[in-house]
């Protein structure tokens, strides 16, 4: 044997060696809204799972191998949704998926996860339908899970706040014409109805509607005490500032989504007093949030985070993932799944510590005692008194 | 009754909004027998452009509101001369029928894009340079921006129209549009009119872009529902005709706003949608229009 033949069978050995050592990532796909209305959640969300994803490889990655997070634009629409999670389950071969911030795009796409039987974590979508979709009995499992908090959680609040605290009972309702909208608004209907309350005024808008005046005069016609609303940033935005236009000054309350940067900006002083319920606020009122959110703020160089809800939500979601993997010792979706509903671990997250988060029949972590009510004060969210 | 007027001064404003984009596209109409399908991506640029000299989105503000608007009509004027240079001009030469169908609405595309890679695809505020506090007359509230966009629409398709009737360039336009083949043969430059018809028009659109920003939010994606509702009041009204442009507005910003009120605001966009449908039906050249007689 010559010299060269050995170094061959040298070198040979010495790159196996290194493919051992470096093993294969392991692909997690992360879809949401990163451009447009829907954006402030979608990018936080994006920023919070990376986020995790980095302290997760930096102490050595699960199971030896690295998180590789596979990023996809679905642009809040249902289409496009479809297309991208196809094309990360089928092309990129994830082994779970992450994201979805808009209920319509989940409620489209999320059956793909399902039938490929890949675990998906919905973090920020909202409607109370997702977890339901694939739900036994109908079908033998379900590998839909959620980290955020649902509408009807949500409506319960909103109700609560409206209705017990501050004795109002002549209602407005006005939701988006998209399935998150009237979803909650049906929500929202069954909430009030709970208490004996039928809405005042059930109004409707199309995204990207510049004039709000029909649906606000008639909620103001029929005399309402406040209006509740459903819908994303900036048409939120148009509502309050087309009650400053009318000059009719009532309360604004409605969901999380009032937290959003881009109805904060839009409305500027006509959004202020808005109130919402919240999974999380930007205020680190313990260690783990306080280090959270200056690890945003380092990172992404921001002092306000977009979203904070979604940031968070995004943040727990991957590392309630990443321990599921880890407990399931593989990554076959089938025994993930089976570890999500059977966590062992108890972890302490930003949103809330979860402590066996989800079990077989309930893929919700998020209970109505997680939730608080925030408002909007100097272009920030605080917590409401 | 006050809910009767506030609807009018709503339906209004946003009815003068449809008429001066629609007023754009009778503008090159008439010169030229073709459309600027990008009307709605004029009025975005204007706006984007507008925003980025007196807002904060690229560093600014460079200029006051008011400073701003000469520098978004040459702009304005610009843009429009390189649609027609580029979509237009081809099409005409060669007498190709549809031609610029297709590159009107393949620019008003690349603009969007070019937008969305400048500005980014989030609706920004636009600063109101006016008081956003409403007055009231006779129990409506109206926002002083509402007033500045109806006087500025009118004031501009007056001073248009104006110019066509007065100046010595004005009579070209005015004879290119009787009779192209005839205003070559006296000498005057039909080709240049054209792009001059292209120039006014986006610039139009340019200035209404900033003057509706303040009341609406601004982004790459404003204009394309925009520029569609105007088209809609352009056919309503007759391609023809520059009182047709503010009826039709008229009749489609009000018809909204009392549907949304008084049917549902599920159906706000129908009864507009009908009329179209009907116009094109019973009178195709539209209610102001003059009828089109095509010689073979």
């Amino acid at each position: 044997m010559n010299v060269k033949i050995k170094s061959i069978i040298a070198t040979l050995a010495l790159g196996a060696a290194f493919s051992a050592l470096a093993a294969d990532p392991i692909k997690i796909g992360l879809s949401g809204p990163f451009t447009g209305g829907s954006s402030p959640m979608g990018v936080s969300m994006r920023d919070g799972v990376k986020l995790a994803a980095t302290e997760i490889n930096a102490k050595g990655g699960i199971l030896g191998r690295q998180i590789q997070l596979i990023e996809r634009d679905d642009e809040a629409k249902n289409e496009r949704g479809i297309q991208v999670t196809q094309e990360l389950i089928n092309k990129e071969k994830v082994a779970a998926g992450i994201g979805f911030i808009n209920s319509g795009v989940s409620l489209a796409a999320q059956r793909f996860y399902q039938e490929a039987k890949i675990p998906v974590m919905n973090n920020v979508a909202t409607a109370t339908v997702i977890t339901k979709q694939f739900m036994p009995p109908e079908f033998p499992d379900s590998y839909v899970f959620r980290t955020s908090a649902y509408d009807s959680i949500q409506c319960a609040l909103i109700v609560e706040e409206v209705v017990t605290k501050r004795k109002l009972t002549k209602v407005a309702i006005l939701a988006d014409s998209t399935n998150y909208g009237q979803l909650g608004r049906e929500d929202l209907e069954k909430a009030l109805a709970k208490k004996g309350i039928t809405a005042v005024a059930v109004e409707k808008y199309n995204i990207k509607d510049v004039d709000m005046t029909a649906q606000l005069l008639k909620s103001k016609q029929a005399g309402a005490q406040v209006v509740i609303t459903y819908g994303i940033g900036p048409e939120l935005a148009q509502i309050a500032n087309g009650m400053e236009k009318l000059g009719w000054k009532v309360p604004i309350l409605g969901s999380w989504t009032l937290s959003m940067a881009n109805f904060i900006d839009n409305a500027g002083k006509n959004g202020e007093g808005a109130i919402m319920p919240q999974t999380f606020i930007q205020e680190g009122n313990t260690p783990k949030r306080k280090a959270f959110i200056e690890a945003y703020q380092k990172t992404y160089k921001v002092d306000r985070i977009p979203s904070p809800v979604s940031a968070a939500q995004g943040y727990d979601s991957m590392f309630l993932l990443a321990a599921a993997i880890k407990q399931a010792g593989t990554t076959d979706g089938v025994k993930v799944r089976e570890a999500l509903e059977n966590l062992k671990e108890k972890m302490e997250g930003v949103v809330k510590t979860y402590d066996h988060p989800f079990t077989h029949d309930d893929h919700e972590v998020i209970k109505i005692g997680d939730v608080v009510m925030g408002m909007v004060q100097n272009g920030h969210v605080v917590h409401a008194k | 009754m006050d809910i009767f007027l506030q609807l009018a001064v709503s339906g209004i404003a946003l009815g003068m909004i449809y008429a001066v984009i629609a007023f754009g596209y009778q503008l090159t109409f008439a010169t030229s027998g073709t459309l600027n399908f990008g009307q709605g991506e004029a009025l975005m640029l204007g706006a984007l452009v507008g925003l980025s000299l007196a807002g904060n989105v690229l560093g600014g503000p460079y200029l006051n509101y008011w400073l701003m608007i000469p520098i978004v009509m040459v702009f304005g004027a610009l843009q429009g001369m390189l649609v027609e240079w580029i979509g237009v001009r081809p099409a005409i030469k060669i007498k190709s029928e549809f031609g610029w169908i297709m590159s009107t609405i393949a620019l008003a595309i690349i603009f969007k894009n070019a937008a969305e890679n400048i500005w980014g695809k989030d609706d920004l505020r636009f600063p109101s340079p006016l008081s956003e506090t409403p007055f009231q007359i006779f129990g409506a509230n109206v926002q002083p921006m509402q007033v500045l966009v109806v006087g500025g629409a009118l004031l501009m398709m007056l001073a248009v129209e104006i110019f066509n009737r007065k100046s010595i360039y004005g009579k070209a336009v005015v004879a290119t549009s009787n009779d192209r083949d005839a205003a070559g043969l006296v000498g005057i430059n039909t080709g240049m009119v054209i792009t001059f018809s292209y120039a006014l028009s986006s610039m139009t659109a340019a200035v209404a872009g900033v003057l509706v920003a303040p009341l609406t939010l601004t982004g790459a994606t404003m204009g394309s529902a925009l520029g569609l509702k105007a088209f809609a009041v352009a056919i309503i009204g007759g391609l023809t005709s520059g009182m047709g442009a503010i009826i039709g507005g008229l009749i489609l910003g009000v018809a909204e706003t009392f549907t949304g009120f008084y049917i549902s605001t599920g159906y706000k966009e129908v009864p507009g949608l009908l009329l179209l449908l009907l116009v094109l039906a019973v009178k195709p050249a539209g209610l102001f229009g003059k009828t089109a007689i095509k010689k073979v």
